[in-house]
């Protein structure tokens, strides 16, 4: 994928990770990631981490970018995703 | 002799698993020469058994569970105990000063199963034994990532983790919310470049299957499995059991390989695994405290792993 990701193709990463049984009925950008949202436990966190890097060609860095501030909702996960495409770090 | 700043150190590292009570007493017992400290924990829990009647009667329950053994339930709960003890003590080094001791502590064996599984493995720890088995590997030579907490290793002396704690895995002990993604993470990084990572298959975590053994099941969770799904690594399961003062790290044969179908290569994981912890806890039945003295860590729908509390 070369062109600039879309808040829909990053939620619609999440939500082919969770799965159906997990994705809340109207889940939205501001759904959290974790609990009260998709609940998605750690392992299902890497699994959406890795799929975005695949998808929109991007590296995480563990150390920062896995914070409250980059991973509560699908938003954030976004804006993460799209930084890390504008530039370094 | 520990500086009060080591000292300071030592107990601001104290896991949230351990009562103060009890990292109190580590600290204590390892000015003493080794193994004084180890001797003194593992009486200490037996007689706490005896105090707090509910961990008695686990065990108890749990020795009754047990094949039936020669010298009986009592004698099997109390081992049981006494192992608890000395496997605190052992997990924090008390009274281990340093590295040449900690080398006449501990032995390795299976090591040929390492040497053929090539590059990029997971071995695979269970809490069925003295922990520390990633640290006896270290000790013996293998370079490998410890995918994990920080565990008591906040009570090892100052020469042991600077010969044998890594600086870039320190920086994935931190506890949030986010601490076991950072960790899976770093360790899919460390297999694709060729390296072996140690992991827990029966730490905290989401549940994969558990496994029947006398007693009760073994639950098995999900981080080990992810790694393996997102690399392909090899999955060498290691065991550890105390032989006299000796921890004793056996590295067994790889799993079978990765299938395809998720649920195929789950009942062939399952199915090695029953066979290989059975083997174990029917051998050693007086050091799988784990399966015993153990409470859930549940803390969302999809955590049912177990924590252990000593």
């Amino acid at each position: 994928m070369t062109s600039e990701p879309t808040l829909e193709e990053v939620q619609a990463v999440v939500a082919r990770v969770a799965g159906p049984h997990r994705s809340p009925a109207g889940a939205g950008p501001d759904t959290p990631l974790t609990e009260g949202g998709f609940w998605l436990d750690s392992v299902h966190l890497l699994e959406t981490i890795i799929a975005c890097e695949e998808a929109f060609e991007v590296v995480f860095d563990p150390e920062t970018d896995f914070t409250d501030r980059t991973l509560m909702t699908v938003r954030r996960l976004f804006d993460l995703v799209r930084a890390k495409r504008s530039g370094p770090g | 002799m520990p500086s009060l700043r080591d000292l300071r150190a030592a107990w601001s590292a104290r896991p949230a698993s351990y009562s103060r009570l009890v990292w109190t007493l580590i600290l204590a017992l390892d000015r003493l020469p080794w193994p004084w400290g180890e001797e003194i924990l593992a009486k200490s829990f037996v007689a706490r058994a005896f105090v707090r009647t509910g961990r008695l009667r686990q065990a108890l329950a749990w020795a009754a569970a047990q094949p039936s053994t020669e010298r009986g339930r009592w004698h099997l709960a109390r081992s049981l105990c006494a192992y608890h003890g000395r496997f605190v003590a052992r997990s924090a080094l008390v009274g281990i000063r340093g590295p040449e001791a900690l080398l006449r502590l501990v032995a390795v064996r299976g090591e040929e199963h390492l040497a053929a599984a090539g590059r990029g493995v997971i071995l695979l720890g269970f809490h069925l034994g003295p922990a520390g088995s990633y640290l006896a590997l270290r000790v013996a030579g293998h370079r490998l990532t410890w995918v994990g907490g920080r565990g008591a290793t906040g009570a090892w002396s100052r020469e042991i983790r600077q010969r044998y704690q890594s600086a870039r895995e320190t920086q994935f002990f931190s506890e949030d919310r986010y601490s076991w993604t950072r960790r899976l993470y770093h360790a899919r990084q460390v297999l694709l470049s060729g390296e072996h990572v140690f992991i827990s298959a029966d730490g905290e975590g989401g549940e994969a299957f558990s496994v029947p053994l006398p007693g009760g099941p073994q639950v098995i969770g999900v981080g080990w499995l992810a790694l393996r799904r997102a690399t392909g690594a090899p999955v060498l399961p290691v065991l550890s059991h105390m032989q006299g003062r000796t921890q004793v790290v056996t590295v067994h044969p790889a799993l079978p390989p990765r299938n395809a179908d998720p649920g195929l290569d789950l009942d062939a994981c399952r199915r090695s695994l029953a066979h290989l912890l059975g083997d174990h806890v029917r051998r050693f039945p007086e050091q799988c405290y784990s399966l015993v003295f153990s409470a859930p860590a549940a803390s969302s729908p999809t955590s049912r792993g177990r924590r252990w509390c000593p």
